[in-house]
C-alpha cells in the first residue's frame, strides 16, 4: 500500500521542495520535532509530509486514507480522555471542553463520518470515566440533562464543522474543475495554435519552394534566351577581340618601322586596353544572366539597365538589320528590385521585338526602348516595334503559358516576365497597332525621390 | 603625269577596330579614310586615285554586301576586303561572286591584312591604267563616221575590200580611201592593232 502510493508522495514532496518557503511555513512543527539534522532532513520530512498529505483533504481517496482518519479520532478522543484524567487531578473538575475540541478537529480533518466517531467515543468515553457512577455505562437520573446537553453539543459541533468543511471541500470542487477547464481550454488552444503555427512554416516552406521553383524556371528561360542569342553573343565576343588584334597589329607595326611612332604606337595599346576591357564586359554581362543567384532587391538604375540589356541584344539587333533605339528620359528614380530578373525582362521583350520584324521588308525595322516617369512615382518602360503586331487573338493568349508564335520558343517568355513584373509590384501589358508593330509597357514603383 | 598617292577606304561600325584597321594601314605609309556606315561612304566624294574597300560585312543599316551591289549597279569598280566575324560559305560565295576581291575573318591578322590591302590596289592601279586605256580608244573613235563605221564593222568581221565594196554598194577605191581614214583616226599601228582595238570596245559598251 505504502509502496504504491510512493509516487505520489514523491510527486508532492517535490512540489514541496519547489516551494520551500511554503513548506517551512506550512509545516513548520513538524520541522520543530525533526530538527534541522542534515541526513535525516529529507526522510523526516517525507514522513511528516506523507501524514499530512494523508489527511489533508487533497489527498486522494483511498481506504489507506479512510483508516488514517478514523485512527486519528481515536487518537484524538484518547488524548482528551488521558489530559482529561490527568488534569482532574489537581483541578478537581473534569475538563469537558477536550472533547467537544477532539470532536472538531476530527470533523474539520476527516469529515462528517470521522466526526460521528469521534462523537460515539467521546460519549462513550464520558459516559464511562466522568459520568457518576464512575467506571460505569449507567447514568443516574439527576444527570440525564447534562449528558444529553454534552452529547447534543457534540453533535451540533460535529454537524456545523462538517457542514462547513462540505461547503467549502464543493467549493473547492468547483474551483478545482474550473481550473481544470481552464487548463483543458488553455491546452486546446495552444493545441490550436501549435496546428496553426505548423500550418504556417508549412506554407512558408511551400511558398519558399514554389519561390525556388519559380526563379529556376526564370533561370533556365534565361539560358534559353541566351541560347537562341549565341551567335550574337559570339560576335559581341570576337568584335572587341578583333579590335584587339588590329591596334595590337597595329602598335608592333609603328614600333617597328626604322623610326618608331611612339605616340602612334601608344594610341593603338590604349584602343587594344579598350578592346580587351569591352570583350570582358560582355563576358560578365552573359555570367551574371547564366549564374544561378537567389533574387535579391537592391536599387536598380532602370536606365542603366536597359543600355546594358541593349547591348547585349545589340548583336542580335544589327544580325536582323534592326535599328535599335534607346529614348530613355532623364531623372528616373531606382527601383528597389532584383536587376537580374528585371534585365530577363527587358531582354525577352527586345528579342520578342526582332522577332516580331524579321518578316518585314517594306518598312524600317525599329525597336525604341524609352523609359518615362509618370505620376505617383511610377517608371513606365515601353518598347515598340514595327513588326507584324498582335492579332487579338494572339493578344488574348499572349501572357498564357506555353503560348508562343515561335517554332523554337518555349512560350514561357512572357509569362515569366509578367510573374517577374508583379512580384515588383508592376504591370505589364501589350498595345497592337494594327498591322504595324506591336508595344510592350510594364510599370514599376520608383523609389523615393528622382535620381539625375 | 604622276599617279596619286593610293587610299584605302575602311567601313565599319565598330570604333575601336576602324580605328585599329587605320592605324595598322598608316604605319605601312599608306592614305586612309574611315566612314561609320556605308550610307556616310555613299554620301563621300571619292578621289581620282588606286584604291581599295575594307568593308565590314555585318552593319546596323546597309550591310556590307548591300553596299557591294549598290556599287557594282553604279559601276563603281573599287576592289573589296571584306572583313567578317563569321565568314559562312554562302555569304562568302555571294560576296566573291559579286566580284569581292579578298574574304577575311575576324580577327584578322595584321600582315594578312597588308598583304591583302597591297594586292588589292595593285589590281585596282591595273584596271585604273585599263580603264584609261579603254577611255583613250574611246575616244579616238569618236570621229568615225558612219560609213566608214560601216566599212569597220566589215573588216573585222574579216571581209576583203572587193567584199565590202560590193555588200556597200561602192567602189573598191572608196573603200581604201575609208580604211586609211580609219587607221588614221584610230592610230591603229597594224590591222592587228585596229581589229583588237575594236573588239575592247565592243566587249566593254559604255553604260
Amino acid at each position: 500500500m505504502l509502496a504504491r502510493s510512493r509516487p505520489w508522495v514523491e510527486a508532492s514532496l517535490e512540489v514541496r521542495e519547489a516551494s520551500e518557503t511554503e513548506c517551512w511555513i506550512k509545516r513548520g512543527f513538524s520541522m520543530c520535532l525533526t530538527g534541522a539534522d542534515g541526513g535525516s532532513y529529507h526522510d523526516s520530512i517525507r514522513f511528516w509530509g506523507f501524514c499530512l498529505d494523508m489527511l489533508s483533504a487533497r489527498a486522494a481517496p483511498s481506504k489507506l486514507r479512510v483508516l488514517s482518519l478514523y485512527a486519528l479520532a481515536v487518537a484524538l478522543v484518547a488524548t482528551a480522555l488521558f489530559l482529561s484524567l490527568i488534569l482532574q487531578v489537581p483541578f478537581g473538575n473534569p475538563f469537558w471542553l477536550f472533547f467537544p475540541v477532539a470532536v472538531i478537529t476530527t470533523t474539520w480533518t476527516g469529515g462528517r463520518g470521522p466526526g460521528w466517531f469521534a462523537v460515539g467515543l467521546s460519549t462513550v468515553a464520558v459516559l464511562y470515566y466522568f459520568i457518576p457512577p464512575i467506571r460505569s455505562f449507567q447514568v443516574k437520573p439527576r444527570d440525564v440533562p447534562f449528558f444529553l446537553t454534552f452529547v447534543a453539543c457534540e453533535v451540533i459541533a460535529n454537524w456545523l464543522i462538517a457542514w462547513r468543511r462540505e461547503t467549502e471541500e464543493s467549493l473547492r470542487r468547483v474551483r478545482d474543475e474550473l481550473e481544470l477547464r481552464v487548463a483543458e481550454r488553455t491546452a486546446e488552444l495552444k493545441n490550436a495554435n501549435d496546428a496553426l503555427l505548423n500550418q504556417m512554416a508549412d506554407q512558408k516552406r511551400t511558398e519558399q519552394a514554389l519561390q525556388a521553383t519559380r526563379s529556376e524556371l526564370a533561370r533556365v528561360a534565361r539560358i534559353t534566351t541566351i541560347g537562341e542569342l549565341t551567335a550574337s553573343i559570339a560576335h559581341e565576343v570576337n568584335q572587341p577581340l578583333a579590335a584587339v588584334v588590329a591596334n595590337a597589329d597595329a602598335c608592333v607595326a609603328w614600333l617597328a618601322r626604322q623610326e618608331p611612332d611612339l605616340a602612334e604606337a601608344r594610341a593603338a595599346a590604349e584602343r587594344t586596353i579598350q578592346g580587351a576591357t569591352r570583350a570582358s564586359e560582355v563576358i560578365v554581362r552573359i555570367r551574371s544572366l547564366i549564374n544561378k543567384t537567389a533574387p535579391e532587391k537592391s536599387p536598380v538604375q532602370l536606365n542603366r539597365l536597359i543600355e546594358e540589356t541593349a547591348a547585349l541584344a545589340g548583336g542580335q539587333a544589327s544580325r536582323n538589320n534592326v535599328s535599335l533605339e534607346l529614348e530613355l528620359s532623364p531623372g528616373v528614380p531606382t527601383v528597389l528590385g532584383d536587376s537580374i530578373q528585371l534585365q530577363q525582362v527587358i531582354l525577352n521583350l527586345l528579342m520578342n521585338g526582332i522577332e516580331a520584324m524579321t518578316s518585314i521588308a517594306d518598312r524600317p525595322r525599329r525597336l525604341v526602348v524609352g523609359t518615362r516617369l509618370l505620376e505617383a512615382n511610377q517608371i513606365r518602360v515601353s518598347v515598340e516595334d514595327s513588326g507584324i503586331g498582335l492579332s487579338s487573338e494572339v493578344m488574348a493568349r499572349l501572357f498564357k503559358p506555353f503560348f508562343t508564335t515561335r517554332s523554337k520558343g518555349i512560350g514561357m517568355g512572357l509569362a515569366i516576365s509578367r510573374s517577374i513584373i508583379e512580384a515588383h509590384g508592376g504591370r505589364l501589358w501589350a498595345e497592337s497597332a494594327d498591322s504595324h508593330g506591336s508595344t510592350f509597357r510594364f510599370t514599376l514603383p520608383g523609389e523615393e525621390g528622382p535620381v539625375a | 603625269m604622276k599617279e596619286p598617292d593610293p587610299i584605302v577606304f575602311i567601313i565599319d561600325d565598330d570604333r575601336l577596330i576602324r580605328e585599329g584597321l587605320q592605324s595598322l594601314i598608316r604605319s605601312v605609309g599608306l592614305r586612309v579614310e574611315t566612314f561609320a556606315s556605308a550610307h556616310e561612304f555613299l554620301a563621300a566624294k571619292l578621289p581620282d586615285a588606286p584604291a581599295c574597300l575594307i568593308l565590314d560585312v555585318r552593319m546596323p543599316g546597309l550591310s556590307g554586301l548591300d553596299l557591294q551591289l549598290k556599287l557594282t549597279d553604279a559601276s563603281i569598280q573599287i576592289p573589296i576586303i571584306f572583313i567578317t566575324g563569321h565568314g559562312d560559305i554562302p555569304m562568302s560565295v555571294r560576296a566573291m561572286k559579286e566580284g569581292a576581291h579578298e574574304f577575311l575573318t575576324k580577327p584578322v591578322r595584321g600582315q594578312d591584312l597588308l598583304d591583302a590591302v597591297q594586292k588589292a590596289i595593285a589590281s585596282d592601279r591595273e584596271l585604273r591604267k585599263d580603264r584609261a586605256e579603254l577611255g583613250e580608244i574611246r575616244a579616238r573613235f569618236e570621229s568615225v563616221t558612219p560609213r566608214e563605221k560601216e566599212v569597220l564593222d566589215r573588216v573585222v568581221a574579216g571581209l576583203l575590200n572587193k567584199q565590202i565594196a560590193d555588200e556597200l554598194g561602192t567602189s573598191e577605191l572608196t573603200v581604201k580611201t575609208h580604211r586609211a581614214h580609219l587607221m588614221q583616226k584610230t592610230q591603229a599601228e597594224s590591222l592587228a592593232h585596229l581589229v583588237r582595238m575594236a573588239e575592247r570596245i565592243r566587249t566593254n559598251p559604255r553604260k
